[in-house]
């Protein structure tokens, strides 16, 4: 947790972020960024973020060196936080901490959540078992249908999840939805956004209840001894990179490199990469940033085999600095992210989460461009057991076939 | 016998093109006192599924922001009451805001109603719509501070929409005490209040009138036009219209107090 007194959010990016919202999702909002500027600066708050951190969580996440990739390539090397080694499998569940504490000291009773691929859901259903709340999440019908172990997890947990079916039935509908439960729920409920993104205080929040990841991984690569030449993670809305860039945001190095879902290509709905002109100005969800749209406004479609990426929006607080050039933007195609997921596994004895493996491929690339003597540093904000339905199809469909005909015939 | 206007929403395009013109031919003639054209938005977050549903309709049904104004316009030409147009920022923000006011003047629009271009993010939406002539109109509901009211108030809008309580379009609405004290509380500043969220029966219709200029009915419109048009079916166009018209007209009768 930060030490420096916390004051006042400008809210603002650039010309990004903002508090776009009817009047009556005013009073949750204001009353969100008075409590969350309290907490921060009450001891005892952060003294318990930082116990559940170690005790529930298991902070700090390591961070590896992947020799063996690093020595095949015969590039930079290639360092790897496993932060899906957190508990619940992802860096989702720091920010679930951060936001259900804070939710619990304002009185709230009850949790309401989006989540795409559900790893934002598992986090906050856990938390939420932990902490005693009542947990409602939002997960389109798409999702669901993709990512069913998840579902399972935060029904373990004793969430109900609610299925979404309007729109594209994907994670921007789930928010929708979210958003008008909490218009009429705020009195005893808290909206736990996942993703840097969402009318402010939100944005900043989730950034500061992630940057945990980048100051655990500043600190470990100090001890080391190295000075790493560049940073790489996926971007879906951004609650990772944000995380992981964030204690370097204010210094010119060292190189940080946000990857975007490349999809099956470049035409609109094969995609969700918002960066480098693909993506728009826009006013969507509470707040401005670049968001796939066509030229009235209206929301496009979007693609990528990993669900956390296929967003139509950016974090409003990535797109400013991408657009001031600190953060530089790629992609990588689902592709790209199964080779990498497969070369991570077999060289490191390490899966990535299919989001996080959009960061690996982009990493492979990096360092087969530099020497030896650098040094690439490699998010996996989550670990692949919950894709095994999406990989095994890709990787081995025949096998997979055969064994899930097998478990049905058990069943 | 009450005075209170009546402003029916609806939503170009819903369930398609000429359904939509036929609708509100119908509202026209029923002399409802202001129209309220929703442009609808792939994402409504502050709408139930009711019109969350008629927007994708519309949507798949051609909308465009270009067409929206050349529904305006037409009905302005047949002469509807005064129009407001509602939309969401994402709609107006894509135009260029002062461009979007431009041109909902043009359309003959009266004002615009834009949820979440508040004052403080409105995005020049207030200066520019002044400077047009347009009333725009703020949107407060139940839960707006004091300070907040105040301030949003400082305009002197000629109309406020105020939201019955607070959650989403399409929601049953208890009338109590508190809602009437809210909206006398906004009536006070001297803003003309239209009251919505919620609004289908002429009972509603009756209790409000003594606390409000104007009452909003938006789902219950959506759903008589949906209804309606599914009843004709979609091989009998010219009866469809017809079922879509008297249905309207239907419900406009049945909202005024006699």
């Amino acid at each position: 947790m930060p030490q420096h007194e916390y004051r006042a959010f400008k809210n603002t990016f650039g010309e990004f972020g903002g508090r776009y919202v009817a009047e009556v999702l005013r009073p949750p909002l204001d009353e969100l960024e008075a409590a969350f500027i309290a907490a921060m600066n009450d001891p005892q708050y952060r003294a318990e973020f930082d116990s559940i951190c170690t005790e529930y969580i298991g902070r700090p996440t390591p961070l590896l060196h992947a020799r063996n990739t690093s020595r095949e390539i015969g590039g930079a090397q290639i360092y790897i936080k496993l932060e899906g080694l957190a508990n619940t499998g992802a860096h989702k569940i720091n920010n679930a901490v951060g936001q259900a504490l804070l939710a619990k000291r304002m009185g709230k009773t009850r949790i309401i959540a989006e989540t795409g691929a559900g790893q934002h859901g598992v986090a906050t259903a856990a938390i939420c078992a932990k902490l005693g709340l009542e947990c409602c999440i939002y997960m389109g019908e798409v999702d669901i249908a993709r990512q069913k172990p998840n579902v399972f997890c935060m029904e373990l947990y004793g969430a109900e999840v609610r299925p979404v079916s309007g729109g594209s039935r994907t994670l921007k509908d789930a928010v929708n939805e979210a958003l008008r439960d909490w218009a009429a729920s705020f009195a005893n409920t808290h909206y736990l956004i996942g993703s840097a993104l969402g009318p402010s205080p939100f944005p900043d929040m989730v950034r500061e209840f992630q940057s945990v990841v980048g100051k655990e991984t500043k600190a470990q690569l100090k001890a080391a001894g190295v000075v790493p030449d560049a940073l790489v993670a996926c971007v879906g809305g951004g609650s990772n990179s944000i995380g992981f860039f964030s204690p370097y945001l204010e210094s010119e190095t060292p190189r940080l490199i946000g990857v975007e879902a490349g999809g099956r290509g470049m035409n609109t709905g094969e995609h969700a990469a918002r960066m480098n002109g693909l993506g728009k100005t826009g006013i969507v969800q509470g707040y401005k940033s670049l968001f796939l749209v066509d030229d009235d406004g209206q929301v496009q479609a979007t693609h990528s085999v990993s669900a956390g990426l296929d967003y139509p929006g950016i974090g409003p607080q990535l797109a400013h600095l991408g657009s001031i050039g600190r953060i530089e933007f790629t992609r990588a195609t689902d592709t790209e992210a199964l080779e990498a997921l497969k070369l991570f596994a077999r060289n490191e004895g390490v899966i990535f989460a299919l989001e996080s493996a959009h960061g690996g491929a982009a990493a492979l690339k990096l360092a087969a461009e530099l020497p030896p003597s650098a040094t690439v540093v490699v998010n996996m904000s989550g670990r692949g057991d919950k894709d095994i339905f999406i990989t095994a199809r890709e990787i081995a469909p025949e096998s997979w076939k055969r064994f899930l005909e097998q478990e049905v015939q058990t069943l | 016998m009450s005075t209170t206007a009546i402003m029916a929403h609806m939503i170009p395009y819903f369930p398609d093109r000429e359904l939509s013109y036929a609708a509100a031919h119908g509202l026209i003639d029923s002399k409802v006192d202001y129209l309220e054209v929703q442009f609808p938005f792939s994402d409504p977050s502050a709408d139930g599924p009711t019109i969350e549903d008629a927007c994708g309709r519309a949507l798949a049904s051609g909308f465009s922001t270009a067409r929206g104004f050349e529904f305006v316009h037409t009905l302005v030409d047949r002469g509807a009451p005064p129009v407001f147009i509602m939309t969401y920022a994402g709609i107006a923000y894509a135009s260029g805001v002062k461009e979007f006011c431009d041109l909902a003047k043009q359309s003959g629009a009266a004002g615009l109603i834009i949820p979440d271009l508040p004052y403080d993010y409105d995005e020049g939406l207030y200066e520019a719509g002044i400077a047009q002539g347009l009333a725009i109109v703020p949107v407060v509901a139940p839960s707006t501070t004091p300070d907040r009211l105040a301030e949003l108030l400082k305009v002197q809008p000629e109309y406020v929409y105020a939201a019955l309580r607070v959650g989403i379009t399409g929601a049953a609405t208890e009338l109590g005490q508190d809602n009437l004290d809210f909206l006398d509380r906004v009536g006070a500043s001297g803003a003309k209040v239209m009251a919505g969220f919620g609004i289908r029966s002429r009972d509603q219709v009756r209790m409000l009138s003594e606390h409000v200029h104007a009452v909003v009915v938006g789902s219950a419109f959506v759903k008589a036009i949906s209804a309606a048009a599914a009843a004709a079916g979609p091989d009998e166009p010219a009866a469809a219209a017809e079922a879509v018209y008297s249905a309207v007209e239907t419900l406009v009768s049945a909202l005024r107090p006699d």
